[in-house]
Order: C-alpha cells, then sequence, then structure tokens
C-alpha cells in the first residue's frame, strides 16, 4: 500500500512522483489532522511553473499543498485547512528523492 | 472485369461503332470525380477495331475517349450489358447488383443532365476565413479525467491525443536530449511538425500554428493558435486554459507571462494527420 507524492511542475515533461516512507505520511497526517479550516477558497497557482505537491493515498484521496493551504480531494467533494508557515508543502517535498525537486524549488518556498 | 473473345468481341465492336457527334451540351461528363457508377469502360486488348480508341468510355448510349464524343450504333449496349440477363452476369454478384446497377445508371443520368443544365459551372467554395484550420477551442473535451492526466501540452497543442504524455521525438526514435531550443525543436521535426520561424504569430495556409517555449535546463512547452486567433495550452496535466500567469489572454505567445519558460524558440506548423507523436 503505497503513498505517493508528486511535485506539480512541468508542462512537457511528466512531473517527479516518489513513493512517500509511513513515518512522513504519519506526520503529514498530524499536520492534517491539527490544521484549522482555510477560510475561503484555497490558492490558485499560476498555470506554468511550480503549482504545489500532491499526496496520494492508495485508496486515491489526494491532499493538495499549496501556498499556506492544504487540500483533500475526495470523490467530488474538497476540503481546505491552513498550511501554516507551508510545513506540510515542505515535509513532502522534503521527502522526495534527491535531485527529484530542484532544492532552489524549496528554498524559494516563502511562508504566506 | 469482362473480357470478351472472339465473334463476341466483334459484335461489341459492331454495336459500339460511333454514328453522330454528340452536341457539346450532350458530351457532359462531371468536372470532379464522383462516387458510384460512372460508366463502362472498354479497353481494346487484341485486334482493336480501328473506329473506336483502345480505351474509352460508354455511358448512357455515349461513346467518350480520346478523339471521341458521338453516340453509339446501339445505344442500348449498355442496359444490355448491365442488366440481369447481360454480360454482367458473368461476375456472379447475383440480380441484386443488376438491379442496385439500374438505379445507379439512372442516378448517374440524372446527375448529367443536371450538370448540362449548369454549363459546367465550377462548384463555388465558400469563402475561408483566416485560422479556419485551426482547431476549435474546447476544454471541456480536455478536461475531463480519462483525458486531462494523460496529455500534456505537446498533445494539446498537436491537438493528438496519446494518452503517454507525448514527448517531441519520442514516435521518431529522436527525442530530445537536452530542454534547450536547439535540441527540442529538432525532435518535433522529426515527428513531422513543420519548423516557421517566420510566421510571426500568423495563421498558416493549411494546418495550425503552434509555438515552442522552454524553461532552460528544466522543460519544454507549447502553446496552439485557435481559431478566434488567440492562444491556449495546457501546462502538464492540469486542465487546458486560454490565458498566462498573469491571467491575461494570449494574443501573441511571444508576449505573454510564461512563468520559468522564458525562452521562445520558435513558431511551428502542425498539418493534420501528418504528424506522429509518442
Amino acid at each position: 500500500m503505497t503513498w505517493t507524492g508528486t511535485v506539480l511542475l512541468f508542462s512537457g515533461r511528466p512531473d517527479p512522483t516518489w513513493a512517500v516512507p509511513p513515518s512522513i505520511v504519519r506526520s503529514l497526517q498530524r499536520i492534517w489532522d491539527r490544521a484549522a479550516a482555510y477560510p475561503g477558497p484555497p490558492p490558485a497557482a499560476s498555470p506554468l511553473g511550480y503549482r504545489g505537491c500532491l499526496l496520494k493515498s492508495p485508496d486515491l484521496r489526494e491532499w493538495l499543498a499549496y501556498g499556506g493551504a492544504v487540500t483533500l480531494r475526495t470523490a467530488g467533494e474538497a476540503e481546505s485547512r491552513r498550511d501554516p508557515g507551508r510545513s506540510f508543502e515542505r515535509t513532502l517535498l522534503a521527502s522526495a528523492p534527491p535531485r527529484a525537486v530542484p532544492a532552489s524549488l524549496i528554498e524559494a518556498l516563502e511562508p504566506p | 472485369m469482362i473480357e470478351l473473345e472472339g465473334s463476341e468481341a466483334r459484335e461489341a465492336a459492331e454495336r459500339l461503332v460511333p454514328v453522330r457527334p454528340l452536341a457539346r451540351s450532350e458530351a457532359v461528363l462531371p468536372p470532379w470525380p464522383t462516387l458510384g457508377y460512372r460508366g463502362l469502360v472498354i479497353e481494346q486488348v487484341a485486334a482493336p477495331d480501328k473506329r473506336l480508341p483502345r480505351v474509352f468510355r460508354l455511358v448512357h448510349g455515349d461513346l467518350l475517349g480520346p478523339r471521341l464524343a458521338h453516340r453509339a450504333e446501339d445505344e442500348q449496349f449498355e442496359t444490355f450489358a448491365l442488366g440481369m440477363s447481360g454480360l454482367v452476369r458473368r461476375l456472379g454478384y447475383g440480380p441484386e447488383f443488376s438491379r442496385r446497377l439500374e438505379r445507379e445508371v439512372e442516378r448517374f443520368r440524372k446527375l448529367r443532365a443536371d450538370l448540362a443544365k449548369r454549363r459546367h459551372r465550377a462548384p463555388v467554395w465558400p469563402k475561408r476565413h483566416r485560422c479556419a484550420c485551426a482547431p476549435l477551442y474546447e476544454p471541456h473535451w480536455w478536461n475531463v479525467s480519462q483525458r486531462q492526466p494523460f496529455n500534456n501540452c505537446y498533445n494539446y497543442a498537436t491537438n493528438y491525443r496519446t494518452d503517454t504524455f507525448a514527448q517531441p521525438g519520442l514516435a521518431a526514435g529522436a527525442m530530445y536530449a537536452a530542454l534547450t531550443c536547439a535540441a527540442v525543436r529538432p525532435a518535433a521535426i522529426a515527428d513531422a511538425l513543420i519548423d516557421s520561424p517566420g510566421a510571426n504569430n500568423r495563421c498558416p495556409d493549411e494546418g495550425h500554428l503552434v509555438a515552442l517555449v522552454i524553461a532552460p535546463g528544466w522543460d519544454f512547452h507549447w502553446y496552439r493558435k485557435g481559431r478566434n486567433g488567440y492562444w491556449s495550452h495546457k501546462p502538464g496535466g492540469t486542465p487546458v486554459t486560454n490565458v498566462d500567469n498573469s491571467g491575461a489572454a494570449i494574443p501573441d505567445p511571444r508576449l505573454a507571462n510564461r512563468g520559468p519558460y522564458v525562452n521562445f524558440c520558435t513558431f511551428m506548423t502542425v498539418m493534420h494527420g501528418h504528424i506522429k507523436i509518442r
């Protein structure tokens, strides 16, 4: 039962995807469980360039982290919560294998 | 094909002897190719009758060929040949084939009569608009779960769904080896896209215009010009959109906010049906 991470980055090439270790998944679940609801619609990324990162569970639930919000998408439903300091987003990106995600990208993630 | 030999061939030649030149209004055939019955093509293979050319056509009792536009001696030869008890029976297609042929002969007769009334006027084609060959902007077709995640900017720009996240040059065994204009452009050319650096944002006469941009060492991206003259794109597995990174419409991709795709490489032309991508 593999959890996968994906950084939404490219247009022509496939986005980098990797298996997320169980310890990281537990950390991310803790962040999610403690997070407060996000007021209003979550921030939307520009079409080109970095567009956030995605955690996908074996039962096909998806958490999209971008710009200080995390959105859980299940069949036909979505729930957004705050991601102060982008901790969910940073933790997930940091779990990528070396060179899968450009270091400059992680460094450039400014807290909202 | 039905072959006639010996006395049978000689009898046919006698029945097809030209007897009267056709008037200009009678010797009418469609000036463009048509579907369905178009007459009997008769070829003299051996011992040709000198009164007839080697190859000619018989249609509704008219003989048409090189220096030949005459009425045949036996105007009913065609009916005889195609009827249920005629020569066509030898093909073994059954009586329904003959009945269908009879209807076809009459359909073609009516077409010729209509053409004669119209005095060979060439068809008038509707006026074409600029970018009429460009694909429609139809984001709803692409932005569905069966297609959106599996098709990228290259698929969308070329209007060619592969569900494989197509890569320039892969289908031709000439995939790019670096993420530069100099590497991706020839890869796309290997897929049969036509480099059009001088297009200057103008629609081609045929096919549609696409544009290649590069985030150096990072990625490539494609736009396509739509029927309305504006550009749209599909960033990776995300939805198709017609706005740039500033949320503005895209009249010219050279001037659009392209995020990290800072190098504008070239315009290229996609000839529909010519390209092959994977």
